[in-house]
Parts: C-alpha cells; sequence; structure tokens
C-alpha cells in the first residue's frame, strides 16, 4: 500500500518511513500541509498519516480541505496532544482514526491497514461467519462444526471485532477502544487476560483461530476455521 | 471550588434572617410605643398638676386683703361637698394637729407639694390619686386630690397597646424580610445558576445583567469580571498542559524511534537495554497521560457525555471484565448484591473508576487476595463497595494515599496517581470516595446521588 506521510520533524518522519517500508508499504512524504495537498492531487494514496501540529496550516485545516475536495482518503490523525478532547476534535473533524505521539510503529501500520481497508470491513450487525466458525449474536454462543460455547459478553465483543477484521492484525489500544471504549490506558492486562478466557472457550470448541503477536496483538486466521 | 447544595438552589432559606429582623422590629416598635405612651402620661399628669395648683390658689385666695383662714377654707369645702356630689376632686383640710377639719376623704395629713396617694373611693375600692398639699399661714394643711379616669385608663391600656404593636411589628417584619428576601433570591437565581455550572466546570458562562439594577448588576458584573479572570487562567493553564505535551511528546516520539531502531539493528548484548530503556519511556509517557487526565477531571475539561446512566450494567459489565485480571494474578473477584440505581454520570468516568479501584486490589495485594464489588441503594443514592481480604492500609496511610503520588506504604508500583484519579472522578459526580479498614483487608466505599429523574437510560454495557 502506498501511504502519504506529512510530518515536520525530520526524526520522527524518517522513523515512520523506515517502519512502514519494514511492514512492506511504500511512503510519501510531505513536510508542509501545502506540500501535502500538492502530493495529494499529483497521485492517489491509500491512506495519510497526518502531523496535527504543522508549521504551515493546521492538520485539521489539511483534512477540511482535503475532504470539502471530495477525497474520502482515509486519515491516520497523528499527534502531540493527546487528551480525549484533541482526539474528539480530530475525529470530528474527518480523521478515521487518532493516535498520540510517542506512539509504537506496529500500532501505527495496523491502524492504517485497518482504516485502508475499511470499505471492505464487514457491516456491524450481520451475521458473523468465518470458515466453519459461527457467533450467533442473540445467544452470545460461538459454534464450530457441531460444538457451541457460550461467552460471556466481553469475550463475545472481542471475538466479533476480531472476526470482523480477519487476517489483519488488532493491536491492544483497538481493542481496549472499540471492545470496552475505554479513553484511558489500564495498567494491568485487562486484553492479554480476557484474549486468553476466549482462546481457552475456544479452544474447547477445538478451533483457536486466534494468533498472538508478541507485542503488537491478535491476528484471527481464517484458515485455522476451516 | 466547592459546590453548591442542590436544595439551596431551589429555595433559598431565609427562616432565621426573618425572623431576627421581624425581632428587631418589634424591639424597636415596642421602643416607640413606650416612648410615646410615657409622653402622653407626662403630659396628662401636667395637666392634674395644673389643676391642682389652679384649685389650690382658688380655695387661699385672700378675703377682703386678708389671708384665707382655716374657717373660709373648710366652709368652701362644706360648701363644694354640698354642691358637687360627683367631681374627679375631693377637698380636705387638716388642722395643726392633724385632726381633719373639713372634707371627707379618708387619708392622713401628706407632706406639702405633690405626691401621689391610694384612698379609698365609693366605700370599697382602693383608688389612685394625685395631691397637691399646702401649708396655710394658720399652721392647717389643705389637700386637694385628684383622681384622673384619663390616667388611669392610659395604665390599664399599657401592656395591651404595647403588645399589640410588638406583635404587628413582628408579623410586619417578618413579611418585609420575606418579601425582601424572594425578590433578592430572584435577583440571585442566575448568579447562583452560573455558579453551579462554573463549579460544574463551564467556564464560558457568564451572569446576564440586563435584568439586574443597583448592587445586583454591580455585583454580577464584578463577578463576570473574577470568571473573565478565571477562564483566562484555565486557558493560560491549559495550553501550558499543551505546550508542555506537545513539547514532552515529540522528543520521546524520538527517543523511542531511536530506540526501535537499536533493537532491530543493534549489537544482540545491548538489544535488552534497548527494550528496558523503551519500557521506562512508555512508563514515563503513563504518567504524563494520567497526571493530563488528572488535570482535565479536576478542572472540569473532560469532555464528558454526562448523562443518566444505569449502575448495575455497567458494574457487571467491569467485573466481567476484570475477573480474568484478577484471576490470573491469583486472586478471585465475587459479584454481591447489585440493586438498580441510575446515576447522571460519564460512563468513560465511572468505567475508569472502577477499573482503577479492581486494578489496585489486582496489583497492591497478595496472591489468593479475595475481592468482593457490589452495589446498593440507600437513601441518598448509590453505594458501590469494593472490599478486599489483602493486608490493607495502615491508619495513616488511608487519608493519604487519596492524594496524587502518595502511595500505600509497602508498594512502590504505579503512577502514585490512580486513587487521585479515582477521587477526582468522584467529586466531579458530587460523590464521595472513603476508605476503610475491613480488618482485614481494604473497603473502599464510593458514594453518588441518584438521579430518578425519568429519562434515557445510557447502557454503559458492551460497547462492540
Amino acid at each position: 500500500m502506498r501511504f502519504l506521510i506529512v510530518e515536520d520533524d525530520p526524526v520522527i518522519a524518517e522513523h515512520i518511513v523506515a517502519g512502514l517500508g519494514l511492514h512492506g508499504h511504500e511512503t510519501t512524504l510531505a513536510q508542509t500541509g501545502s506540500e501535502a495537498i500538492l502530493m495529494l492531487d499529483r497521485r492517489p494514496h491509500d491512506a495519510i498519516v497526518l502531523d496535527r501540529l504543522l508549521p504551515d496550516i493546521n492538520g485539521l485545516s489539511v483534512i477540511d480541505h482535503v475532504r470539502r475536495q471530495g477525497n474520502a482518503v482515509p486519515v491516520l490523525m497523528l499527534s502531540a496532544l493527546g487528551s480525549v478532547k484533541d482526539r474528539i476534535e480530530g475525529l470530528e473533524v474527518g480523521a478515521d482514526d487518532y493516535l498520540a505521539k510517542p506512539f509504537d510503529m506496529d500500532e501505527l501500520a495496523a491502524r492504517l491497514s485497518a482504516i485502508a481497508r475499511r470499505n471492505v470491513s464487514r457491516p456491524e450487525g450481520s451475521r458473523l461467519q468465518v470458515g466453519r466458525l459461527e457467533l450467533d449474536p442473540s445467544s452470545h454462543r460461538a459454534r464450530y462444526r457441531d460444538a457451541s460455547a457460550a461467552l460471556n459478553r466481553k469475550q463475545y465483543s472481542l471475538l466479533a471485532h476480531l472476526m470482523r477484521n480477519t487476517d489483519r492484525l488488532v493491536t491492544r489500544s483497538m481493542l481496549l477502544e472499540s471492545v470496552w471504549a475505554y479513553s484511558f490506558s489500564p495498567t494491568t492486562n485487562i486484553v492479554e487476560s480476557n484474549m486468553s478466557r476466549l482462546r481457552t472457550a475456544l479452544l474447547a470448541l477445538g478451533c483457536d483461530p486466534i494468533e498472538t503477536q508478541r507485542g503488537a496483538g491478535y491476528i484471527l486466521r481464517s484458515d485455522r476455521c476451516a | 471550588m466547592r459546590l453548591i447544595p442542590r436544595a439551596l438552589t431551589r429555595s433559598p432559606r431565609v427562616g432565621r434572617l426573618a425572623i431576627q429582623f421581624g425581632m428587631a422590629f418589634a424591639i424597636a416598635m415596642l421602643a416607640v410605643g413606650m416612648i410615646g405612651f410615657s409622653a402622653a402620661d407626662a403630659w396628662v399628669l401636667s395637666r392634674i398638676d395644673a389643676s391642682l395648683r389652679y384649685h389650690t390658689a382658688k380655695y387661699l385666695q385672700p378675703v377682703d386683703g386678708h389671708g384665707a383662714d382655716d374657717a373660709a377654707v373648710a366652709a368652701k369645702i362644706l360648701d363644694w361637698q354640698r354642691r358637687k356630689v360627683l367631681s374627679e376632686r375631693t377637698y380636705v383640710l387638716f388642722g395643726r394637729d392633724g385632726a381633719r377639719i373639713a372634707g371627707r376623704l379618708d387619708i392622713g395629713p401628706l407632706p406639702p407639694g405633690f405626691s401621689d396617694v391610694r384612698f379609698l373611693g365609693g366605700g370599697r375600692n382602693y383608688q389612685e390619686g394625685r395631691a397637691l398639699a399646702t401649708r396655710l399661714p394658720s399652721g392647717s394643711l389643705l389637700v386637694i386630690v385628684q383622681h384622673s379616669e384619663a390616667a388611669a385608663s392610659l395604665h390599664a391600656l399599657l401592656p395591651g397597646v404595647v403588645l399589640a404593636i410588638s406583635l404587628v411589628a413582628l408579623v410586619m417584619g417578618v413579611s418585609a424580610t420575606f418579601l425582601f428576601a424572594r425578590l433578592t433570591a430572584n435577583r440571585l437565581a442566575e448568579t447562583q445558576s452560573t455558579a453551579d455550572a462554573i463549579a460544574a466546570g463551564d467556564l464560558s458562562r457568564r451572569i446576564p445583567t440586563d435584568r439586574l439594577d443597583g448592587m445586583f448588576a454591580v455585583q454580577a458584573n464584578s463577578l463576570n469580571r473574577m470568571i473573565d479572570r478565571m477562564e483566562e487562567l484555565v486557558r493560560a493553564q491549559r495550553l501550558f498542559s499543551s505546550n508542555l505535551a506537545h513539547d514532552l511528546r515529540t522528543p520521546l516520539t524520538r527517543l523511542r524511534g531511536m530506540l526501535a531502531r537499536g533493537v532491530a539493528d543493534g549489537d544482540p548484548a545491548l538489544s535488552g537495554t534497548f527494550e528496558r530503556a523503551e519500557r521506562e519511556c512508555a512508563s514515563i509517557i503513563a504518567i504524563f497521560d494520567a497526571l493530563l487526565r488528572l488535570a482535565e477531571i479536576e478542572t472540569g475539561r473532560h469532555p464528558s457525555a454526562m448523562g443518566t446512566l444505569s449502575l448495575r450494567p455497567l458494574i457487571e459489565d467491569v467485573a466481567d471484565t476484570m475477573d480474568p485480571v484478577i484471576a490470573d494474578r491469583g486472586g478471585t473477584l465475587e459479584v454481591g448484591r447489585l440493586d438498580d440505581v441510575a446515576i447522571t454520570g460519564d460512563s468513560d468516568l465511572i468505567n475508569q473508576l472502577l477499573i482503577n479501584l479492581l486494578e489496585n486490589i489486582a496489583t497492591h495485594t497478595p496472591v489468593g487476595t479475595r475481592a468482593r464489588l457490589s452495589l446498593e441503594r440507600d437513601a441518598d443514592g448509590a453505594v458501590i463497595t469494593i472490599r478486599d481480604d489483602g493486608p490493607g492500609l495502615a491508619a495513616g496511610d488511608l487519608a493519604r494515599v487519596t492524594r496524587p503520588f502518595e502511595r500505600g506504604a509497602s508498594t512502590t508500583r504505579g503512577s502514585g496517581l490512580g486513587l487521585a484519579i479515582a477521587q477526582a472522578i468522584v467529586r466531579f459526580h458530587r460523590g464521595r470516595l472513603d476508605l476503610a479498614d475491613a480488618a482485614p483487608g481494604l473497603e473502599v466505599r464510593v458514594r453518588i446521588p441518584a438521579n430518578d429523574s425519568p429519562g434515557p437510560i445510557v447502557d454503559a454495557g458492551a460497547a462492540a
């Protein structure tokens, strides 16, 4: 995939370019808002990483400009302003995701992949099925072949989120945001402990398609649900 | 900043002030009544004295150039007695030896001059009168006694009149105070609702001054200036935090990038050091985030989605979330009684409050600790109790640990902000957080006022 990186700090910009390169993505670098707008006109990108505080114009104005031109390219706003209020402001202006500095490279890559492929994501509320693994929203039960297991609300939401993002890396903080809707960072391993209960339940069914990426997050592999 | 109790905003209490004001008014009226009565009394007395002097002079009028003698005076008295059957005046003439020469009044001789006397009038009742005794050249004593019905009835009226004046004054004083308080309260109502909004963190509110006059307008203007200044200070503080956030986060981002590169292509012997350095970097950020969050909640700048919040599903959700965390650390989490209570609250903040408190148990108690979470409804509202059977806290630590950067004596982990944030969240919801010795263990009790008004219930449960 090709991403446009808009970041004025050379050290951070280089870190992002190198990190995304390691994940197999191509990048274009813009150091100012006006440069970013020029580059977007020149060629299409799968997503934009946009610093909020730029030397010329504010990152929020860049999104505003891009959206008014009818360009729906997904935007991940990267900012040193990390409060809940700043985050809400960014999302209200039209950013698809918001990440506070300092960030983890795997986190940035996972979030970029998620927003870049958002248009192919399954709609929420539909019956969830990956291979022969099924999730029943009315009874909160997971079924695999002839076996079924009851899940509590958290395990159900966790599995549903992973199934909607099959074969994609989902990070812990993405899960905290989407499954728990927490805007704060817990100090204990909430995600790990709940994930481990979910995997125990799935193992009892005879199918554990969840793979742990050490230090990064989780991937639900569709080929393991056959 | 102290929050104004809700009861005060609806009907300001003026009771004691009204009574005090009414009493002062009544005492003032009582004094005025007594002065007025004394003046009237003195005037009547002076008229009586003047009348006594006049009649004495008339009786002692010289006849044919000679001073009036006893016989002449006695004759006048006898003459008067024949003519007058009823009179307010009575004449008595005593001889030198004190024996009554003329007159019918049953009194003894009096010292010369004015005096007050009591005598048997009409045969049975004692009456009071004013007497003027005058010595004749012969040594005899002429006494004229005047009994004034007017003066007597004035005296009889005294207690009733004074009491009536006082009562009327009391009622008028109390009513005037109530009226004044009501008018004042009407003018202060907008000030009060503005103060409440500011206490809840909305610094953009100002007291509308278009309907105020006099000292109320002056006061509202000066309060508005004070709020302007407060808002300015908060904005400066916010700008400072934002700048600090930016200035600190940017170098930390660079540092993290460099460390990551060090892990990726550095000496394998050093990669452990790099990883540890990266973790330290992450904990600096965590403390920093917690501090900013604490500041946001305490200053009311947290973008809050306050709504009617049903606590039971929220607590069940938190219990589901924290049960495996506590179990993984060798403890157990039990859910006790859960009543149905709704509060006015922000679900994100209440979630953080409960997660913080349960994480404290997971982090700071030994393996095997049992925790119990319950929600009860009492007269004042919701009572959330989190109790564990761990080692608890020393008595001196109980009050200390909810302050920023304070920890229990035995622990060094954590940012030291968890309980301070919990405290700030509870205060934000107009509640209170109490820590108590559960012997053994610690009991944390959170009280938040209930919201019983019908309205849309926000289900803070599963977000996905």
